[in-house]
């Protein structure tokens, strides 16, 4: 760097402010500290060798995308990304593939065969269940 | 600070509380506020709560009207000052365990946080009636006054045992709490900005520095961007989001002029510099108008950091490719058109006195003494880098140039390389080329360079002074002084402000300048190859 005016030693304030930001950049913010809490997946920050992937694909946050996994992952992220945008995501994707969630059961159902009996409450016939146990 | 008025007064007020030493709290009270803080994190985590957490909120509040906390707004306010600190305390403790876990650290400290962030979100939003904003308001300010007080406290008695965390995860997490999308918050969404805003200045980098690196995260947070910049309706936030941005320059400001960066300087330097690529991206109008007040907080040596600011040029506008040749700048409509500045500078001008001088010399041109005191007027001390009075050196720039231009529009003419010659405006100019020393002159080269922007009346003006100062200097001095001015905002790396480039080009093409023949650009190899590299790039013949 360049000083044109020529260095100007700090005053007294300065030093002191300096050391007390130096003080927090050992315990900088951690990316989690503006998240809502995640109970299952914290992060957990690591140098990963430069060769993997740093960043996320590009567009790996759109249906289309979603849609493209399998149902296995999209119950993961369901189940285990509370309250994110993947598991809003994950549901739509999931709707789209003719999965209907029970709020009471917590659990997403798919149709094995046509229903046997249709009325306005209910249906039944064999389905496929899904949870996150 | 004003303490007694406005908006602030409950910030200020929640503050003091803090701070106040004969405040002794009335007995149990402490005890009181453990057992109903515990409560409420139990009630807040308990799984039957979590989808709809006003059924406990509302157990809660009568829980809290048994133990009379309710009562008075005084106890109130006493309630918040514990729980802050006993969530507080309970951080330091969690931070403080050996050999855990970051997620486990924060998963611990985040519990009883969030908890009470809730809590206080419910509180402001149930307080009063639905329509009843002021109760609202009023509660909120007062909180986030608690917070910043027991803050500054704490600041102020651990040192450099500082922690940021429990601070900032109160403002970010109330701050989200309070932009959910529901009717009764978004009726009041303007002042829970501006009392956040409030608060972030109050406990800006200068007064809290140990809370910078958090403060930096919430003033950048993407949230709080776009309520600031982009929903709020007729960009009513711009303002003060341009001030925290300013406090940010002013902190680092004796540091970066030194240019001798430490690690924890260099940390929050990239980070203003991600804010500002953010702010050139998406909101390139709002760098536009407040470039003047941005400028003027940012030391002159931060080439790259100002560079940014003056690249932004509004969305809807076409600039033309400065490489084209034969461009006509004149002709350029938006030429024409005078640019927003949302900063008062004729107001700077200081004393006033020395203000009516001005004014009454640029209108009878006389007398001459005004000129020959100008210098001492900008100068406010002996000491070598600190000599001139900068924010008034770039307002007289300015508004001299307002001026001119105004002053050759009533002629009927336009601004242009005769137009612009012999009046009251371009003697001043010219005296402070010639009179000032080497730090003035710098000074007042780059007052002028900090206009040169987009395509507008006042990059048209201050291009053509440039080069007319170039033209008709006495010696090759002040020619040198101009070039490196130039050139310095030149070879970092981009962006590059479009009217730098265009006046740059046109000093060493325009064979009028005879810029070859100048010694300066002969002085050195490397000078020379850069010159003739930028040439080269501008697609002209070097002139010899």
């Amino acid at each position: 760097g360049v000083a044109p005016l020529g260095p100007v030693p700090l005053q007294k304030e300065h030093q002191l402010q300096f050391a007390m930001m130096e003080a927090a950049f050992y315990h900088m913010p951690h990316p989690s500290d503006s998240e809502r809490l995640r109970s299952y997946l914290p992060r957990n920050l690591c140098q990963t060798p430069p060769y993997y992937q740093q960043v996320q694909l590009p567009h790996s946050d759109t249906v289309e995308f979603f849609q493209r996994l399998s149902t296995e992952t999209l119950f993961f992220i369901f189940y285990y990304m509370e309250g994110s945008k993947g598991q809003y995501l994950a549901a739509k994707a999931l709707k789209k593939q003719s999965w209907r969630f029970h709020t009471k059961y917590m659990m997403w159902f798919q149709r094995h065969e046509e229903p046997k009996i249709i009325n306005e409450e209910a249906h039944t016939s064999t389905l496929i269940t899904k949870n996150g146990d | 600070d004003r303490s007694s008025v406005g908006p602030t007064a409950h910030i200020h007020s929640g503050i003091s509380q803090v701070r106040a030493r004969d405040f002794d709290d009335p007995p149990g009270l402490m005890e009181k506020t453990e057992y109903l803080l515990r409560e409420w994190v139990t009630m807040h985590h308990s799984p039957n709560n979590s989808r709809d957490p006003t059924k406990a909120f509302g157990l809660f509040v009568h829980q809290m009207n048994i133990h009379g906390i309710l009562k008075t707004d005084d106890l109130i306010t006493r309630f918040f000052k514990l729980s802050t600190q006993m969530c507080v305390d309970l951080c330091y403790r969690a931070l403080a365990e050996p050999n855990t876990a970051v997620s486990a650290v924060r998963a611990k400290c985040f519990l009883t946080l969030d908890a009470f962030v809730k809590l206080v979100a419910l509180l402001v939003k149930h307080s009063g009636d639905t329509s009843n904003t002021h109760t609202k308001i009023n509660l909120l300010n007062k909180v986030l006054g608690i917070v910043a007080g027991v803050l500054l406290q704490d600041h102020e008695m651990r040192g450099t045992d500082f922690q940021q965390l429990p601070y900032q995860r109160i403002f970010i997490m109330l701050f989200l709490e309070l932009c959910a999308p529901e009717p009764v918050l978004e009726a009041v969404n303007y002042q829970v900005l501006t009392a956040f805003c409030h608060t972030l200045h109050i406990l800006r980098p200068a007064k809290a520095s140990g809370f910078c690196y958090a403060w930096l995260e919430l003033v950048s947070h993407r949230v709080f961007i776009g309520r600031m910049l982009a929903i709020t309706p007729q960009q009513k936030c711009w303002g003060m989001y341009a001030q925290l941005l300013i406090d940010l320059f002013r902190y680092l400001a004796p540091y970066l002029r030194n240019a001798e960066l430490a690690k924890p300087v260099l940390y929050l330097y990239k980070g203003t510099l991600r804010v500002l690529l953010v702010l050139l991206h998406d909101f390139p109008e709002f760098l536009c108008d407040y470039h003047y007040g941005f400028c003027d907080a940012i030391p002159p040596n931060c080439i790259q950091m100002r560079n940014l600011i003056l690249s932004a040029f509004p969305r809807n506008m076409r600039l033309p490719d400065p490489f084209t040749p034969n461009l006509k700048v004149d002709m350029l409509q938006e030429i024409a058109l005078a640019p927003r500045v949302l900063t008062n500078f004729a107001s700077i001008i200081q004393p006033l006195s020395f203000k009516k001088e001005l004014d009454s010399y640029l209108k009878a041109r006389a007398p001459v003494t005004f000129l020959s005191e100008l210098r001492s007027n900008l100068q406010v001390s002996q000491e070598a880098g600190m000599r001139y009075n900068i924010p008034l050196m770039n307002a007289l720039v300015l508004y001299v140039g307002t001026q001119a231009i105004t002053f050759i529009r009533n002629k009927g003419h336009t601004p242009n390389m005769s137009t612009i010659a012999h009046s009251a405006h371009m003697d001043i100019f010219q005296n402070l080329a010639v009179d000032l020393d080497t730090e003035g002159r710098y000074l007042f080269l780059n007052a002028i360079a900090n206009q040169l922007r987009y395509p507008n009346s006042h990059t048209h003006y201050f291009s053509c002074t440039l080069l007319y100062l170039f033209a008709e200097a006495n010696t090759e001095a002040i020619q040198e002084q101009i070039t490196r001015v130039l050139l310095e905002r030149l070879i970092v790396n981009r962006p590059h402000p479009w009217g730098l480039l265009i006046t740059f080009i046109e000093l060493i093409k325009n064979p009028t300048y005879k810029f070859w023949t100048h010694e300066f650009v002969h002085c050195a190899p490397e000078i020379e190859k850069l010159f003739e590299s930028v040439a080269r790039s501008c697609m002209v013949q070097k002139q010899v």
